[in-house]
């Protein structure tokens, strides 16, 4: 019998008794239709990620301080509000813990740590911005900024725009809480300028800085509280903040980032090798992985749910096609006295059962398609959970997820199928034909 | 007439159920079936007709003794060569039908074919003339269900014939219709065996049947009883003319009674 001849066979056999086929199928769909939406959704969360990820310098990236540095800088990214609680005021008489700076001596060092890559190595200085406000409100709040590293031209923003790093006039992209905070929307602001103000540590002299907000950078699970400038503004920034500074002071690194070859080296390997030389290191898992395992344990959570529904699924499947056996002893016995095999038998039962595996995750996969797309549109509108977060697709279908899902579903379904074919394929042609 | 039978079996023996419980429902048969014969199995019911021709159509293993086919012990054919040989050598007919009722007429024709692997155009062109041979060809599309008794008998002779076999097997065919109908399935049967040369084992309890066949071999309790050959064969082969006595050697020709046993 050739196979084609099966295959037909057992997609006819499934229509004979259409309630029953259906019931078994909508088993399968709602496994499929869980695995495939939690394996879309762990796409979403992690594209969402990795572009947060990029915009740092991907995997490997590593921001190094001082040691000594470190709890400052904890300090600062508290102060500077994280995530969504937004900026903090500036209070005059509260004083801001000071960075250590990285010396030479340090970043020659570490040039030479095995698993560094020498050339990633760029220096930050720190800026040291007194407040920023605008004309559209009378509050003043602490800001914490950089420059925009070279290279990293990945930062996601609202509207699309980026810094002219070589721009001859002051440009930022802002922090997303400054937004409502400096009284404007995230795009209306766009072109609108703020006043930054820095306030010399000896002289109480306050220079203010106009800058342009070229974009709002993307709400992401990473943020850092950090706002970019263009080259300029933070050349001018720094030179305001050191003028009076002895000239050998001037050129001194707050932090330094760097690469590492992860596939070499543990990140736990390399922070050991940093603190050797006086030098602590935040990874990207520093920074996003708590945020990753978030996503994990709950998507992991309704990925069980889908299995628990797999297997009763595969219950269904191996009950349907018992009683599929039981009927067609007849047609099976006919079968075998005319001279098919019992592979052949075997072969038809098993192949029906991954019929309705493929046809209970296809329908599973295009319903979750259609509702996926819907919810995700649903949530990015006006007032809805995801709407501050724009570049956030909720959903993203792979074709290798939905290949890996259908096949995996086929392959469950084979197993269960294999429990009643082997029944089939065990019946002895005469006891059918005795069988009234 | 060949001189080697086509089957022939020596000491046949089937026991159902184990030890202590165990039934013998042959006990020791010998046979020689030659190509080109009609041969009927008569016996009353639970006799064990049907179980001998089970094993004569290699559907069921003997427990003692050989059945051999062209000469060749099928003890030592794989399962494989065993499906092979029922599924092109042999046409089976059963008193109940025995096909797929709720599926058309042409696809229960076609069914031998399609297990063989025989391409769709192929076969569909051999069932419709197998079809036609039994005279149901406008029949093709209605669906098995619709059909009188005679007609579905008429279907499974062509699903029996659609592969060209060299014997058919038939149990009781006429043994679920009146008589009108039966004769004219007997009629299609023999006319089989007379054109095609198609070797006839017919399983049957009905005498009237028995005796158009060239030979009877009558079954009691799981043994021959008697076996004879239709008159007219019997005289051409054995009047007067003892030099052509050979097909028969073997066989015994004359007239056993249960009594003399
Ligand atoms: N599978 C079986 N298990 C037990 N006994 C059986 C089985 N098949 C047949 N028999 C017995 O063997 C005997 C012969 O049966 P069978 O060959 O069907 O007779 P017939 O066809 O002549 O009516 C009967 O007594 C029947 O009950
Ligand atoms: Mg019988």
């Amino acid at each position: 019998m050739k196979v084609i001849d099966i295959i037909k066979d057992a997609n006819a056999n499934l229509l004979r008794n259409k309630l029953r086929t259906f019931l078994t199928i909508l088993a399968i769909f709602i496994g499929s239709f869980a695995i495939v939406s939690t394996s879309a959704i762990q796409a979403g969360v992690n594209s969402f990620i990795d572009d947060q990820v990029n915009s740092y310098g991907g995997e490997g990236y590593l921001a190094i301080v001082n040691k000594d540095s470190m709890d400052a800088l904890e300090g600062l990214t508290n102060a500077m509000g994280g995530g969504n609680s937004g900026p903090i005021e500036y209070d005059p008489d509260k004083k801001q813990d000071g960075m250590t700076p990285i010396n030479e001596e340090q970043i020659e060092k570490l040039k030479k740590i095995d698993g560094i890559d020498g050339d990633s190595i760029v220096k930050q200085k720190s800026l040291d911005i007194t407040y920023v406000t605008s004309k559209e409100t009378d509050k003043k709040y602490l800001m914490g900024a950089e420059a925009l590293p070279p290279g990293n031209i990945k930062v996601a923003t609202i509207n699309g725009h980026s810094l002219d790093l070589k721009a001859d006039e002051y440009q930022l992209l802002l922090e997303h809480t400054y937004v409502k905070a400096l009284g404007y929307d995230d795009q209306n602001i766009v072109d609108k300028k703020i006043k930054i103000v820095v306030k010399d540590q000896f002289t109480n002299e306050e220079k203010t800085f106009e800058a342009r907000v070229v974009d709002v950078i993307a709400p992401g699970v990473v943020s850092m509280s950090m706002s970019y400038f263009n080259n300029k503004l933070a050349d001018d920034i720094y030179e305001e903040n050191t003028k009076y500074y002895p000239p050998e002071y001037k050129d001194m690194t707050a932090a330094v980032a760097a690469n590492y070859d992860y596939n070499k080296y543990s990140a736990e390997e390399i922070k050991d090798k940093l603190e050797d030389i006086g030098l602590s290191a935040m990874t990207i898992d520093d920074i996003v992985g708590s945020i990753k395992s978030f996503f994990d344990v709950i998507l992991t959570v309704f990925k069980i749910f889908g299995f628990i529904a797999l297997i009763a699924a595969a219950i269904g499947i191996i009950n349907t096609l018992f009683m599929a056996v039981q009927e067609r002893t007849r047609e099976i016995g006919l079968d075998k006295a005319l001279g098919m095999s019992s592979g052949k038998v075997f072969a038809s039962f098993t192949i029906e059962a991954i019929s309705l595996g493929f046809w209970g995750s296809v329908f599973g996969i295009v319903v979750s398609i259609i509702i996926g797309n819907i919810v995700n549109v649903a949530f990015h509108a006006e007032g809805a959970f995801l709407e501050s977060f724009p570049t956030f697709n909720l959903v993203i279908y792979t074709i290798q997820d939905v290949i890996t899902v259908t096949l995996l579903i086929m392959f469950i379904a084979f197993l269960a199928g294999t429990l009643p074919a082997r029944r089939a394929a065990h019946k002895n042609p005469i006891d059918s034909l005795r069988y009234e | 007439m060949s001189k080697k039978p086509l089957i022939s079996t020596r000491n046949l023996r089937k026991s159902y159920g184990r030890r202590s419980a165990a039934f013998e429902a042959l006990k020791g048969i010998n046979l020689d079936i030659y190509e080109g014969e009609s041969v009927a199995i008569i016996g009353k019911s639970g006799s064990g007709k049907s179980t001998l021709m089970h094993l004569l159509a290699l559907l069921d293993k003997p427990t003692e003794g050989t059945i051999k086919l062209e000469g060749k012990n099928t003890s030592q054919f794989r399962q494989h060569k065993l499906n092979d040989i029922r599924n092109k050598k042999f046409g089976f007919v059963f008193q109940s039908f025995f096909m797929n009722s709720n599926d058309t007429v042409l696809n229960n024709v076609i069914l031998p074919l399609k297990i063989a692997g025989v391409g769709f155009r192929e076969r569909r062109r051999r069932a419709l003339e197998a079809l036609r041979v039994v005279d149901l060809a406008d029949k093709a599309k209605n669906k098995a269900n619709d059909l009188s008794g005679g007609q579905k008998q008429r279907v499974c002779i062509a699903r029996a014939i659609v592969n060209d076999p060299k014997v058919i097997f038939a149990d009781e065919p006429t043994g679920n219709l009146d008589s009108g109908t039966g004769e004219r399935i007997i009629k299609l049967l023999f006319g089989l065996n007379e054109r095609k040369g198609i070797t006839l084992i017919i399983v049957t309890h009905d005498q009237d049947l028995a005796n158009m066949c060239d030979r009877q071999i009558h079954i009691a309790d799981g043994e021959v009883v008697e076996e004879g050959i239709k008159q007219e064969l019997y005289d051409e082969n054995f009047d007067g003319d003892n030099d052509n006595d050979g097909m028969r050697e073997k066989n015994t020709i004359k007239r056993i009674d249960v009594e003399e046993d």
